[in-house]
């Protein structure tokens, strides 16, 4: 009976969801429902969520239980059975634990952000609904389950990209979010057939599939991983389906901070870790994964160097990041890129709730060479904005240095090189633009001395500080033993590390320094170019790297522009002249047979009789023929 | 010749062959009618022959009525010819299209 | 003997057959079925219908076609009253053409029976006697179904062909 509290940390959230929307509905047509209730119902779910995830998790500490909760048959298919079943082991756990949390300060950010919306009911059913789908997609028990809750979050994010959907801009933003999406999910689905099909004879879930994975052959296991990984490459914007993230920050920012920063796009990363029993069987496809990353975080991080657009920049360090994961998840440190993850989730969160306290303060400006010398305007933000890039540059104590130091770790121990020099490199470029974007976001000088700014409420600035505080201390939980820690994540997820670390105490010391080292680079070269930026001429950026390496308009030539012939041409060639021609000619053609039919009943008998004897003469030769 | 059957049946259907011909062929009601007679006759011709075959009187005696029936029916006809010749001074009979659709309103 | 008298008589009615449907003179045509019928009358007598052979003469060559001649000549055609056939020609050549197959499977089927001969037969089989005999014992009803359907016809033409007042 416990293990039914397991469905309801997937139920509370659904079931806000609904209320959420049915007082809505009820608010636009009958009666006004003042805000409040709505941001009560709203930030009380995840909360819940959170506790009674928590309970969970203290049941598992110090043994390997895992909790399963059966809810009932969803599809009987003559043995092969998918049952609706939550599990939750060390990892979903670990999951829905700052899932949920940090959705939860979000929420709170969301109330203050969103007060003057008018859809301010509506907005909090997506977010509430996308909570759940998420924690749907982290607890499910078996793969389909999951990709119910990966197809739910996909359809959410579409729902508030798009959610200023007066601007047709925004709706373009969320039909290619769904779009790059589905293109994934596409690699998904083939992956959930194959595996139903060779390994899920004793059943669909997670422990089974674990169970009898030895037994099906390398190639398939080399094409079930790759097309799992497409679909990670989707969601988690990757080389090549990434080009939605940086249009999906047409989205307001907290679903800009929940969904691409925090959560969703790291289900991709999550994905890879619970295959891991598969992933362990083929390595060539793990390393496959870990360069994609590689090459993806760098590509972000250059594209990064250039921007303008303070969210942009965001988004292009959330897919680098990303990338970093990936490394790690695919050279088999499972327990190591999540454990990136987790630290990501508070300072990109944090980052982006800044951002958008520094977007509303200044009036919905965007543009960070419009911005300028708000460090002494909001001062809360300005401090907790520092506290995050210095996370995210990977600046002990503070925790993004410590998840990044593993991946790279990882990978230099598994005698990859190459991927170790992408990652220093990337580093460098990380710690370059997001001081680029604090300093002349937050230091510049000659900025318009009479802008009015906007206040900033404290349900904005609290989760702020709360993930401030979560960012210098959650790398605590993941020190390594040479440091004297006790790496307890990665005790925690024991069973997702693969493989273990062949380097000396002394090698490892000396790659923290680099790492140290690369991100002071970084930080040297953004001061000088940009403490104290002359604010007077806003730059122009031309250029390939300014233009996102023209990405975009090669996609939009090859793919775009091609769909989009070939429909043209099969409506207006084929379908006008051929196929009309053919429906068409035939009912045409059927009605001219009748006319002309039609004229053999002309009343004129001779006629008549002569027809008469065309028959009689058919019928006797017929019979002349055949009788006798 | 004259001593087999089929001699008698070669002679009938010819007639009755040209009997139909002229009907399908000419649009002079009067030639229709003496074609009609004419396939009348032919059927005599095999009735009577056959009877002769089988050394039977009937058929003989379905001839006469035949030609009794012939008689009725040129009575009738003729008096409709007349008739139709009176309404529309020719003889065409594919101007008789009363009972097609487009000249029912006529 | 026979056989020549036959022919004669065969080759009579056929060209009588052949003129009736291309005159197109409707006076033409008539005389020709005139002589159609006489010669099928005179065939009548070679199959010892001799009862027939009169009849014939008596009721289709001196009533019908008399009656049809009349009505020709009462009406009064002219050549433009004539209908115009253009293609009286390429019809009874099609015709021909199709009416082939029905000859040969009636022929056919006649062409099965056994070969009896077909003399003239004595003792009075298709004279009046005999004739009157049959018609009246086993024929009765169909006799008084003819005079009946006369009487309408009579009337019915009567009818049809009187003038409106």
């Amino acid at each position: 009976m416990s293990n039914f509290l397991l469905a309801w940390i997937v139920l509370i959230p659904f079931l806000s969801a609904f209320l959420l929307g049915v007082m809505y509905l009820f608010s636009i047509k009958i009666a006004k429902i003042p805000n409040i209730v709505f941001s009560v119902i709203g930030i009380s779910a995840p909360f819940l969520s959170f506790f009674i995830g928590f309970s969970f998790f203290i049941q598992m500490i110090g043994n390997d239980e895992i909790f399963l909760y059966k809810a009932f048959r969803w599809l009987g298919v003559d043995g092969r059975d998918i049952d609706m079943g939550f599990m939750a082991d060390k990892l979903s756990i670990f999951m829905v634990l700052f899932i949920s949390f940090v959705g939860g300060l979000i929420h709170i950010y969301a109330s203050g952000y969103m007060k003057e919306d008018k859809g301010y009911g509506k907005f909090f059913f997506y977010f509430n609904l996308f909570i759940a789908s998420m924690l749907l997609l982290v607890l499910a028990h078996s793969p389909i389950i999951m990709f119910i809750g990966w197809e739910g979050v996909g359809v959410c994010s579409y729902f508030l990209i798009s959610y200023y959907y007066e601007d047709s801009a925004n709706v373009q933003a969320g039909n290619k979010a769904f779009i790059a999406n589905r293109v994934g999910d596409f690699g998904f689905i083939v992956a959930l057939i194959t595996i139903f099909y060779y390994v899920g004879v004793n059943g669909f879930d997670y422990i089974n599939l674990e169970a009898n994975i030895e037994n099906v052959s390398p190639e398939i296991l080399t094409f079930i991983g790759i097309t799992l990984f497409i679909g990670a490459v989707g969601k988690s914007a990757q080389i090549p389906l990434f080009v939605w993230l940086p249009d999906a920050m047409a989205g307001p920012t907290p679903v800009s901070a929940l969904i691409h920063a925090a959560t969703m796009v790291t289900a991709g990363v999550y994905m890879v870790a619970r295959f891991h029993f598969l992933y362990d069987l083929i390595p060539n496809v793990g390393l496959y994964v870990a360069y994609i990353g590689a090459f993806s975080a760098l590509f972000a991080a250059i594209i990064a160097t250039k921007q303008t657009d303070i969210k942009k920049i965001l988004a292009y360090s959330t897919m680098s990041q990303l990338g970093y994961m990936f490394i790690a998840v695919g050279l088999g440190g499972y327990s190591v890129g999540i454990f990136h993850v987790f630290t990501h989730a508070f300072f990109k969160a944090l980052l982006f709730m800044g951002a958008g306290a520094v977007i509303v303060a200044l009036h919905h400006e965007q543009n960070i060479f419009k911005m300028g010398g708000m460090k002494n305007k909001t001062k809360l933000v300005f401090f907790t904005m520092l506290i995050a890039t210095l996370a995210i540059t990977g600046i002990p104590p503070f925790a993004g240095f410590f998840s990044k130091d593993e991946i790279l770790l990882t990978a230099f121990s598994s005698e990859q090189y190459l991927l170790w020099s992408i990652g220093i490199i990337t580093a460098v470029l990380t710690a370059y633009y997001m001081f680029r974007m604090l300093f002349v976001v937050f230091f510049g000088k000659n900025y318009k001395e009479n802008r009015t700014i906007h206040f900033v409420p404290k349900s904005m600035t609290m989760p702020l500080v709360v993930l401030a505080i979560g960012s210098i201390l959650a790398g605590f939980i993941g020190i390594p033993e040479v440091l004297g820690g006790q790496n307890l994540v990665g005790e925690w997820l024991a069973n997702w590390k693969h493989n273990s670390l062949h380097v000396t105490h002394n090698t490892e010391l000396i790659l923290m320094g680099t790492n140290i080292l690369a991100a002071l680079i970084g930080i040297f070269i953004a001061y000088k170019k940009f403490y104290m930026y002359d604010m007077k001429k806003v730059p122009e950026f031309t250029g390939m790297v300014w233009n996102k390496f023209y990405i975009d308009e090669i996609y939009n030539k090859l793919i775009v522009d091609s769909i989009k012939h070939l429909s043209v041409f099969i409506s207006f060639k084929i379908d006008i002249n051929i196929i009309d021609k053919v429906v068409m000619g035939l009912s045409r053609n059927f009605i001219r047979t009748g006319q002309y039919v039609s004229k053999m009943q002309n009343a004129n008998t001779r006629f008549y009789a002569f027809t008469m004897i065309v028959g009689i003469s058919a019928i006797s030769t017929y019979l002349i023929l055949v009788i006798r | 010749m004259a001593d087999s059957l089929l001699s008698y049946i070669t002679l009938a259907m010819i007639l009755f062959s040209l009997g139909l011909l002229g009907v399908i062929s000419r649009k002079n009601i009067f030639i229709i009618y003496m074609s009609i007679e004419l396939m009348l006759n032919a059927i005599n011709l095999i009735f009577v022959s056959v009877g002769r075959y089988y050394e039977s009187i009937e058929p003989q005696v379905i001839a006469m009525v035949i030609i009794a029936i012939a008689a009725a029916e040129a009575a009738v006809f003729l008096s409709l010819i007349v008739v139709m010749y009176r309404r529309k001074k020719t003889l065409n009979s594919d101007i008789f299209t009363v009972l097609s659709q487009k000249d029912s309103n006529e | 003997m026979i056989d020549i008298v036959f022919v004669v008589l065969a080759f009579f009615a056929v060209s009588g057959g052949v003129g009736m449907i291309l005159f197109a003179q409707p006076i033409y045509s008539a005389l020709s079925l005139i002589m159609t019928i006489l010669a099928l009358a005179g065939i009548f007598a070679l199959l010892s219908a001799p009862f027939l052979f009169m009849l014939q003469i008596i009721l289709y060559a001196g009533a019908i076609i008399t009656l049809l001649l009349f009505i020709i000549m009462f009406l009064n055609i002219q050549s433009d009253n004539l209908p115009e056939e253009p293609h009286k020609k390429s019809t009874i050549v099609v015709g021909a053409i199709l009416l082939v197959p029905f000859n040969i499977l009636i022929l056919k089927a006649f062409y099965t029976l056994p070969n009896k001969p077909m003399h003239i037969l004595g003792d009075n089989f298709g004279s009046i006697s005999l004739f009157g005999t049959e018609l009246f014992r086993g024929w009765l009803v169909p006799f008084e179904l003819i005079s009946i359907l006369l009487l309408t016809a009579l009337v019915g033409a009567v009818v049809l062909a009187r003038k409106d007042k």
